[in-house]
């Protein structure tokens, strides 16, 4: 197994080295910096028609419609190298069947002349989303969920990548954040997301990690707000009757961070109790500038989006070959930023203030090793 | 002549007797409600002491009664009536998107103000009387077009702000949720304004009384020169008022407009009224019982939340308490039970 890895990168490095015309090494490929070169594709390819589309749960979150932008950005793209394209959002309302039906009606319209970037609704129904579009010979690209037991090699070459944010790497980040900031002790409430959502108990896992470095931090409570503004508002309206002098809220994510706030602005406690989420919703960071919350993380859905669909484009285009990467460039983590008050300027400025500019050329730029 | 009067006598007699012992057992279901409310104050001052029953919560509980006591007053009359209304996730949710993008916020340069507010609950209004006229004119079942306007109004809400929440900036409206009066929460105050406005409508006017005529049985009212279709219209605009004040409070509570305000407050309602009394088949109960009914729920996950209950078991616990609720205080022995 481990000889016939080894015979594939040879292979696709040797491969790459004379189709392409790169400066590959002898060999093993550098395919964290290999570059789409638009002189490669051939022109038939470039006249056809090719459907882009990202497979999301609505627009609704903040975060997710990063994603969408990301597309955009990334089709973009495609016009400055001369490609054709239609591009389209699958919108699946947080429905498992929309999800897998908006996937076969995209793939079977497309023929096989088709990149996706999907985020599948739950874990079990990421290979259904796979199989439509392999059924066609489209290529996708998927985020966040998949069973433990599902790999990109089940389905070569059509499923092509499958990324993550490190869930647990960032609970963990967050937390650490919030435990320093507190002088390593005291008390914190703990707001989770849906339970048993792979995201939530990877977080939380991540949490578990860094209590375990700060013995003197005490979870006072902990309970679910379902990703919900709304709910954790009601939890640590509630909770602060009981713990008036707790020094950090943990929360699952950037929407409850927005009701902690609230319910710590309705005691007077703002800014006083320091305040975790991820997402790096717009509020959350401000709130990160104003010294009202602590820490935050991006987990940059314009890259997520952006280059997924572009890594999908050169297979489709011929210009890598799914089978021939190693599975390290496959399966990989993409980049997330912890935002505190020290790079919260940085931030506000390159991703909200201005729309952040990316090479989606360099397909692999978005692994973050 | 005398013998048949003494038979007589006895069906009388029995007839009395009858009516007496459903009296008291009507008194007795009719102020079942507040004995379980009663019983779970006690119980969670029991269990968690001085931090259940300290002041700062029972403004918590008076925060968080006020929108579901809102949404519940609407759902009552429509209830009354035999009706169900499923929109309220979607009325409430786009009332409070709209009128966070109206007022000043950080999404846009809008600043209407009082303007703004009005605006979104007339939207709501509006919706409402829509909702009323498809379902008496084009004789939509009630749960179909208010479920379709579930969704409707949810994607409205979404248009509003278009994947970034709006997050009020208006100074008074910031200040509002921190404001009280006599110690009582300013939106408390508002959810019971609209009490009194509600307990005077069912009690004070004949639209009151033809709301009870119509959940009974609609051919009476008819049949007297009622106009039942325009009773059933106001009732459900009358809902989609209060389903837009209850979303721009929810606004002013959240500092912030988004669908979410709107999510999972339906059923909770459904089963606060029930609790309450109010029989879903119509005809009876009324805007006293859901203050009961919301009070129950409210102070039950209030209390759950300060035990600590495992959160996977949690919500089960509250199905049964609710369960038990229902089984304690609805009124049995009707020969129609849903509609």
């Amino acid at each position: 197994m481990k000889l016939r890895k080894i015979t594939a990168i040879t292979l696709a490095g040797a491969m790459a080295a004379a189709t392409l015309g790169m400066t590959a090494m002898a060999a093993d490929t550098d395919w964290k910096s290999f570059k789409i070169d638009p002189a490669q594709i051939p022109q038939e390819k470039l006249d056809t028609t090719i459907s882009v589309a990202c497979s999301i749960r609505g627009l609704e979150n903040p975060y997710i419609n990063t994603i969408k932008v990301g597309m955009e950005m990334f089709c973009e793209y495609l016009d400055s190298i001369g490609q054709k394209y239609e591009m389209q959002v699958l919108d699946s309302g947080g429905s498992n069947d929309t999800e897998i039906n908006n996937m076969k009606q995209f793939a079977a319209k497309a023929n096989g002349n088709a990149i996706a970037y999907s985020d599948p609704n739950e874990s079990a129904i990421c290979t259904s989303l796979v199989e439509a579009m392999a059924e066609s010979g489209g290529y996708i690209g998927t985020a966040w969920n998949r069973e433990e037991e599902d790999t990109v090699e089940d389905y070569n070459p059509n499923w092509v990548i499958h990324t993550s944010p490190d869930n647990v790497a960032n609970g963990k980040a967050i937390a650490s954040a919030l435990f320093d900031q507190m002088g390593g002790k005291g008390q914190i409430l703990v707001v989770e997301g849906m339970l048993g959502n792979t995201a939530n108990n990877d977080r939380v896992k991540g949490l578990e990690e860094a209590l375990a470095e700060y013995p003197d931090i005490e979870v006072a409570a902990q309970d679910t707000a379902n990703w919900a503004t709304a709910d954790a508002l009601t939890l640590v309206e509630t909770w602060l009757n009981q713990y008036p002098d707790v020094g950090g809220i943990w929360c699952a994510n950037d929407n409850m961070a927005t009701g902690a706030m609230q319910a710590l602005e309705n005691a007077g406690l703002l800014g006083k109790v320091g305040v975790v989420g991820i997402d790096a919703n717009n509020d959350v960071v401000d709130a990160i500038k104003a010294g009202n919350a602590t820490a935050t993380v991006s987990s940059n859905g314009y890259l997520q989006g952006g280059y997924t669909l572009a890594i999908c484009y050169a297979a489709w285009a011929g210009l890598i070959d799914p089978e021939e990467l190693p599975l390290e460039y496959r399966e990989f983590a993409t980049p997330a930023t912890v935002i505190t008050s020290e790079n919260v300027d940085e931030y506000i400025a390159s991703y909200i203030d201005a729309t952040p500019e990316f090479d989606f050329s360099e397909i692999f730029w978005c692994k973050a090793d | 002549m005398a013998k048949e009067n003494q038979a007589a006598l006895t069906i009388q007699e029995e007839f009395a007797k009858k009516i007496k012992a459903e009296n008291r057992r009507e008194k007795v279901i009719r102020w079942a409600p507040v004995l379980v409310l009663v019983a779970l104050i006690i119980f969670f001052t029991i269990a968690r002491g001085t931090a259940f029953a300290s002041v700062s919560n029972l403004v918590a509980v008076l925060n968080q009664w006020s929108i579901p006591l809102l949404v519940a007053l609407g759902l009552t009359f429509v209830i009354m009536l035999g009706s169900i209304d499923l929109s309220i996730d979607g009325t409430v949710g786009m009332a409070g998107s709209i009128a966070s993008v109206l007022v000043m916020n950080t999404l846009n340069g809008n600043n209407f103000g009082i303007f703004g507010i009005i605006a979104a609950i007339l939207c709501s209004v509006a919706v409402g009387f829509v909702i009323g006229l498809i379902h008496v004119k084009l004789k939509v079942p009630s749960f179909m077009v208010t479920f379709a306007f579930q969704n409707i109004c949810i994607g409205i809400a979404y248009i509003t702000y278009s994947g970034t929440p709006a997050t009020v900036m208006d100074p008074l409206l910031k200040a509002l949720p921190k404001a009280s009066f006599l110690g009582i929460p300013f939106i408390t105050w508002v959810a019971l304004i609209m009490l009194a406005l509600c307990i005077y409508i069912q009690e004070f006017t004949p639209f009151g009384r033809h709301i009870y005529a119509v959940g009974t049985d609609e051919t009476i009212p008819r049949s007297v020169g009622i106009n039942v279709d325009l009773v059933k219209i106001k009732v459900f605009t009358f809902a989609g008022f209060l389903f837009g004040v209850a979303g721009v409070v929810g606004m002013i509570r959240l500092g912030q407009g988004q669908a979410g305000i709107g999510k999972d407050l339906m059923f909770p309602a459904q089963a606060a009224v029930v609790i309450g009394g109010t029989s879903l088949a119509g005809g009876k109960g009324g805007v006293i019982n859901t203050v009961v009914g919301t009070l129950i729920m409210t102070v039950l996950i209030n209390g759950l939340t300060m035990m600590g209950v495992d959160p996977n078991i949690k919500t089960g616990i509250q199905g049964i308490i609710i369960l038990v609720a229902v089984i304690l205080t609805i009124k049995r022995g009707a020969t129609v039970i849903s509609k």
